[in-house]
C-alpha cells in the first residue's frame, strides 16, 4: 500500500497505482479536511491525482523530486 | 526475437496474403457477404494480434482498417476500386513494418506519421458512407490541431520572456499538449507518467478539461485530463514520445509571434500573469462549484420573502467569480438583470444572464451537471466561445459495440513448425534407413561367420518389421515437407493486377490446380522464377488491348497458370494469348549479340531459335522497362529451375502465344538413382536424367572424327566413355556378349550415351551435397550412404559432360 493514512493526513510513499483512486475517494469523504503528505511519493497514478484535484486536498509536503513536485504544483495549488 | 513474435511475423504475413487474395476477389464479386465477413475478420484477428507487441503504428492502421471493412460488411458503404487500393496500400504499409521487425532495423517511430495518415485516408472513406453511420465508429477523440488555444497566461511572465529569446534562436521551444482519451485507464496507460517522462521539459501543467463534479460523482477512472509542457526536445523527439498516442497530442513549435506580449488577453490579465499563474488554474474548478451553486439557488422557487436579499447575494457572488476569471465584460448586463429582478420579484433575468454568459446548457429545471465554465486556455480566446469548448471535448466511447459476431476462428488443428525441425527429422529418417540397411548384413554375417542360423532368421523378421515402420515414416515426413503450389500461385492475382494495370494492360489471369503438392523446397525454389515468368508474359507477351483488338483478339488478355502431378514430377505451364515469339527476332537478336555464329544462324530451326532466350544476356526488349528486359529473366529461370533438378521447355507460336512448362521433382529428399559400376567403383547417376539403358555390340560402335557414335533407332547418337570423363586412362570393360553397357542421358535437350562397365540397381537414396572443399569439385551433385556402409558417389553427368 502506498497510501498510509493518518487521521486526517494521508501519507505517500514510492508509486501510488491506480486501483488507489477509490481508496482514496472512500477516505476523503470520511474525511472533511484531509491534507496530504507527499514527501516520499515519487509518482501518482493520473486517476488518483484526479481525486486529489477534484477534491482540491491541501498538501502540507511537496515531494523531494523538483520536477515531479513542478508538476504536482500545477495540480493541486 | 522471441518464438511468438516469430509466430506473429509468419501469421501475419499469412493473413495479409489471404486479405489481399480476398480484396481482390471482392473486386471481382463486390456483393459477396461471405468473402467480405471472411475479410473482416482476417483484418480483425490480424489487428488483434499485432496488440500483443509494441507495434502501435501497425495496430493503428489496422484498426482504421477494421472500422472501415466493419462499415463496409454491414452494407453502409460500398466497396470500391479506390476502397480496394487504400486497403491494399495500407497492407502494404503493414507488409512493410513487418519487413522491417523481421530485419530488426524496427524504426516505428519513423513511421508513425506516415501511419497517422493512413488511418486517417482510411477513415475518411468510411464518411463518406451515409453519414450517420460514421460517428460510432471513430471512438478516437482527435485534436484538432490548429484549433488548440495555449494558454499562455498561465505561463509566469519572466517564463515567457525566456522563451521568446529562445523562439529567436536555432532550436525553438515546443509546446505539447496531450489529451488522453477518456478511458486510457482501461488500456492500462498512465498519461502521467507518459507526461512526466517527456524529454526536455522547462514548464508543466496538468490541468483538467472540464470542471470535476463534487466528488460523490465522480468517476476516477474516466480521464478528464489535460497536460499542457513545453520542452526544449524536437518535435521529431516529442512525437517519438507520443508515438502511441499521436491522435491525442498537438505539438506546436514557440514561434515568437505566439509569444508576442501584445497577441495576449488584454493588459490587465498580461500584469496579474504573475499571480493569475498561481490562482487561475486552480480557481477555476472551484468557481465553477460556485457557479454551479449560483444556478441551482436561482431555479428555487420564487415565492419567499427573503427573494431579494438572495438575489442580490447571487448578483455580488456572479460578479465576484467573473472578475476573478478576469471576464468582466458582462458585468454592467448582470448589474441590469440584478434591476430587473429586484423589480420584478423574480429570480428569471439574472438566470438568462447566467445562460447568456454560456456557463449553464440551457434553462433547465434540474440542478446542472458538470458546468462547462471558462478554463484559462478558453479565456484568451472570446467570450462566449467557453460552452462550445467545454462542449467539444465530450465524445464518450462508443458503448454500442459493433458486432464482430463470427470473430470465433474455426478450431483448425494445424501446427507450425519451423522447418529446420522438420529437415532434422528427415535427416535422422535417413540415417535410420540406412542403420536399418545394415540388418541384412548382420544377418548374412550371423549365418555365415557364427553359423546360428536362428538367430539370423530372426533378425531377418525383426528387419522386415523395422523396414515397414521406416518406410512409412519416411513416407510420412515427407508428406509434411509436402505444401500445396497454392502458396505460390496465390500472389498472382495482386501482382498480374498490378503489372497490367502499370502497363495499360487488360489480363484475365487463371489459376488451375492451385492444390498439387510439391516439397516445400520446390515450391520455393519455384517462387522466383515464376515471377519472371509472368512479368515476361505480360511485358512482352500479351499486348495493349488496341493491338489485341486490330488483330481480331479479345481486348483481355489471357493468362493460365496451371499445375498438375505426372508421375513423380510437378508440371507447371504458364501459357498466354499474346503475340508469341517470333523466331525469325530472335534468330537475328541472338545473332547482334554475338550469342549465335553465322553458321549457326543458318541451321538451327525455329523451335531451337525460340529457346534461345534462355541464353545469358538474352533480352528482345526494345526499351528495358522496370518491369522485365534486362536480358536476366530466363537465363535466370533456367538455372533456378535446373537448380532444384527442374526443367523447362518454351514453346511459342508467333501471333496466338506462348507456352512454358516448368518440370520439377516432387521432393528432393529422396533422390532415385541408378547404381552403375565403371572401373571397379560404383556410382549413382540421377534417374531423371537417364533416357533409357542400352547394350550396344561394340562392333556397332563408329568413330567419326574421333568422336565413338552409334545409330540408335535411325539416330545417331554421340558416346562417351565415362573413363574418360572421369579422366582414368582405361577402355570400358564389356560383358560376356561384346557388349557396351551403354546410359543414354538428356543433357541440354541432347541425348548422349554414357559408356560405362556395367549397371546395377535402381535405389533411394538420401542425396546429401557435398560439403567444405569438395563442394568446389564439379562432376558430383553429392554423396549418400548404402545399406552396407558404403559411400555412393551421386555423378551430375550434365557438369561432367560441359566441365571437360
Amino acid at each position: 500500500m502506498a497510501i498510509t493514512f493518518e487521521r486526517d493526513r494521508a501519507r505517500f510513499t514510492d508509486t501510488v497505482s491506480v486501483d488507489e483512486a477509490e481508496v482514496l475517494i472512500a477516505w476523503l469523504h470520511e474525511n472533511p479536511e484531509p491534507n496530504l503528505d507527499l514527501e516520499a511519493c515519487t509518482h501518482i497514478h493520473a486517476a488518483p491525482l484526479q481525486v486529489l484535484m477534484a477534491a482540491r486536498v491541501p498538501v502540507a509536503t511537496w515531494p523531494r523530486d523538483p520536477a515531479f513536485a513542478a508538476w504536482l504544483h500545477s495540480a493541486l495549488t | 526475437m522471441t518464438p511468438i513474435l516469430q509466430q506473429f511475423l509468419s501469421e501475419a504475413r499469412d493473413f495479409l496474403q489471404n486479405i489481399s487474395e480476398k480484396l481482390l476477389k471482392l473486386e471481382k464479386t463486390p456483393g459477396d457477404a461471405e468473402l467480405m465477413s471472411d475479410l473482416f475478420r482476417s483484418v480483425h484477428t490480424l489487428k488483434g494480434n499485432s496488440g500483443l507487441f509494441d507495434f502501435p503504428e501497425m495496430s493503428r492502421v489496422l484498426h482504421a482498417a477494421e472500422d472501415l471493412m466493419s462499415v463496409v460488411r454491414d452494407g453502409d458503404l460500398a466497396f470500391s476500386q479506390e476502397l480496394a487500393d487504400r486497403l491494399l496500400d495500407a497492407m502494404d504499409f503493414v507488409a512493410l513494418l513487418l519487413d522491417e521487425i523481421e530485419t530488426g532495423s524496427v524504426s516505428g517511430a519513423a513511421h508513425a506519421q506516415a501511419s497517422v495518415r493512413l488511418a486517417e485516408s482510411l477513415r475518411a472513406l468510411i464518411g463518406q458512407g451515409s453519414g450517420a453511420v460514421a460517428e460510432p465508429l471513430v471512438p478516437v477523440k482527435m485534436v484538432p490541431r490548429e484549433a488548440v488555444v495555449l494558454p499562455l497566461a498561465a505561463v509566469p511572465m519572466a517564463l515567457r520572456a525566456a522563451w521568446r529569446e529562445a523562439a529567436r534562436t536555432e532550436a525553438p521551444l515546443h509546446w505539447a499538449v496531450y489529451t488522453p482519451e477518456q478511458d486510457c485507464f482501461f488500456k492500462g496507460e498512465d498519461p502521467f507518467y507518459q507526461a512526466r517522462q517527456t524529454p526536455g521539459i522547462v514548464w508543466q501543467r496538468v490541468s483538467n478539461e472540464q470542471s470535476w463534479p463534487p466528488l460523490a460523482e465522480l468517476d476516477p477512472y474516466q480521464c478528464a485530463l489535460r497536460f499542457d509542457l513545453v520542452s526544449t526536445a524536437t518535435s521529431g523527439a516529442l512525437e517519438e514520445h507520443f508515438r502511441y498516442v499521436p491522435e491525442q497530442v498537438a505539438i506546436m513549435t514557440l514561434t515568437q509571434q505566439a509569444l508576442d506580449p501584445s497577441l495576449d488577453l488584454g493588459a490587465e490579465v498580461d500584469q496579474a500573469a504573475s499571480l493569475e499563474a498561481q490562482t487561475n488554474a486552480a480557481a477555476s474548478p472551484f468557481v465553477a462549484e460556485i457557479l454551479a451553486a449560483q444556478a441551482i439557488a436561482l431555479a428555487l422557487p420564487d415565492t419567499v420573502s427573503w427573494l431579494p436579499g438572495r438575489l442580490r447575494a447571487i448578483a455580488s457572488t456572479l460578479a465576484a467569480c467573473y472578475r476573478s476569471l478576469g471576464r468582466v465584460a458582462g458585468l454592467p448586463a448582470l448589474d441590469a438583470a440584478l434591476a430587473l429582478a429586484l423589480k420584478t420579484n423574480q429570480a428569471e433575468p439574472l438566470r438568462g444572464w447566467l445562460v447568456l454568459q454560456g456557463t449553464i446548457a440551457g434553462a433547465t429545471e434540474q440542478p446542472p451537471g458538470p458546468v462547462a465554465s471558462a478554463t484559462p486556455a478558453t479565456a484568451s480566446a472570446a467570450q462566449g466561445s467557453s460552452a462550445g469548448a467545454g462542449a467539444t471535448v465530450a465524445p464518450t466511447m462508443s458503448d454500442a459495440p459493433i458486432s464482430r459476431g463470427g470473430d470465433e476462428l474455426p478450431a483448425t488443428a494445424v501446427l507450425k513448425v519451423e522447418q529446420t525441425k522438420v529437415d532434422r527429422l528427415m535427416s535422422l529418417i535417413g540415417e535410420m534407413v540406412v542403420a536399418k540397411n545394415g540388418l541384412p548384413f548382420l544377418a548374412a554375417r550371423a549365418e555365415a561367420v557364427y553359423g546360428v542360423r536362428e538367430l539370423s532368421r530372426e533378425i531377418k523378421t525383426q528387419y522386415a518389421v523395422i523396414n515397414r515402420i521406416a518406410e512409412e515414416m519416411q513416407d510420412a515426413i515427407m508428406q509434411v515437407r509436402m505444401m500445396p503450389v497454392s502458396g505460390v500461385f496465390q500472389r498472382f492475382p495482386r501482382l498480374v493486377r498490378d503489372i497490367s494495370r502499370k502497363l495499360g494492360k487488360e489480363v484475365l489471369l487463371t489459376l488451375e490446380g492451385e492444390e498439387t503438392e510439391a516439397d516445400k523446397n520446390i515450391i520455393e525454389a519455384l517462387a522466383e522464377p515464376l515471377i519472371h515468368i509472368v512479368r515476361n508474359s505480360l511485358d512482352h507477351g500479351i499486348e495493349n488491348p488496341e493491338v489485341r483488338r486490330s488483330a481480331g483478339k479479345a481486348a483481355e488478355g489471357r493468362l493460365v497458370i496451371r499445375a498438375s502431378q505426372d508421375s513423380g514430377r510437378v508440371l507447371i505451364d504458364i501459357s498466354d494469348d499474346g503475340k508469341g515469339i517470333d523466331p525469325a527476332v530472335i534468330k537475328r537478336k541472338a545473332y547482334e549479340k554475338g550469342i549465335i555464329d553465322e553458321t549457326v544462324l543458318e541451321r538451327i530451326s525455329d523451335q531451337e531459335a525460340v529457346n534461345l532466350v534462355f541464353a545469358a544476356g538474352f533480352s528482345t526488349a526494345e526499351t528495358v522497362s522496370d518491369l522485365s528486359g534486362r536480358g536476366v529473366g530466363m537465363d535466370a529461370v533456367r538455372n533456378a529451375v535446373e537448380r532444384v533438378n527442374g526443367s523447362v521447355n518454351l514453346t511459342s507460336e508467333t501471333g496466338k502465344g506462348t507456352r512454358l512448362r516448368l518440370s520439377l521433382p516432387l521432393s528432393m529428399a529422396v533422390t532415385n538413382v541408378m547404381v552403375i559400376e565403371s572401373n571397379k567403383q560404383i556410382f549413382g547417376v540421377p534417374m531423371e536424367m537417364v533416357l533409357e539403358t542400352v547394350r550396344v555390340p561394340r562392333s556397332e560402335i563408329r568413330s567419326i572424327k574421333n568422336r565413338e557414335t552409334i545409330v540408335l533407332r535411325n539416330r545417331i547418337l554421340p558416346l562417351r566413355s565415362l573413363n574418360e570423363l572421369l579422366a582414368e586412362d582405361l577402355p570400358q570393360v564389356s560383358n560376356e556378349l561384346d557388349e557396351m553397357a551403354t546410359l543414354v542421358v538428356q543433357i541440354h535437350g541432347e541425348s548422349l550415351g554414357i559408356v560405362v562397365d556395367d549397371f546395377r540397381e535402381v535405389v533411394d537414396i538420401i542425396l546429401k551435397p557435398m560439403g567444405g572443399i569438395l563442394n568446389a569439385v564439379p562432376g558430383y551433385s553429392g554423396s549418400a550412404l548404402l545399406g552396407d556402409g558404403s559411400v555412393l558417389m551421386v555423378l551430375n553427368p550434365k557438369e561432367l559432360v560441359t566441365w571437360q
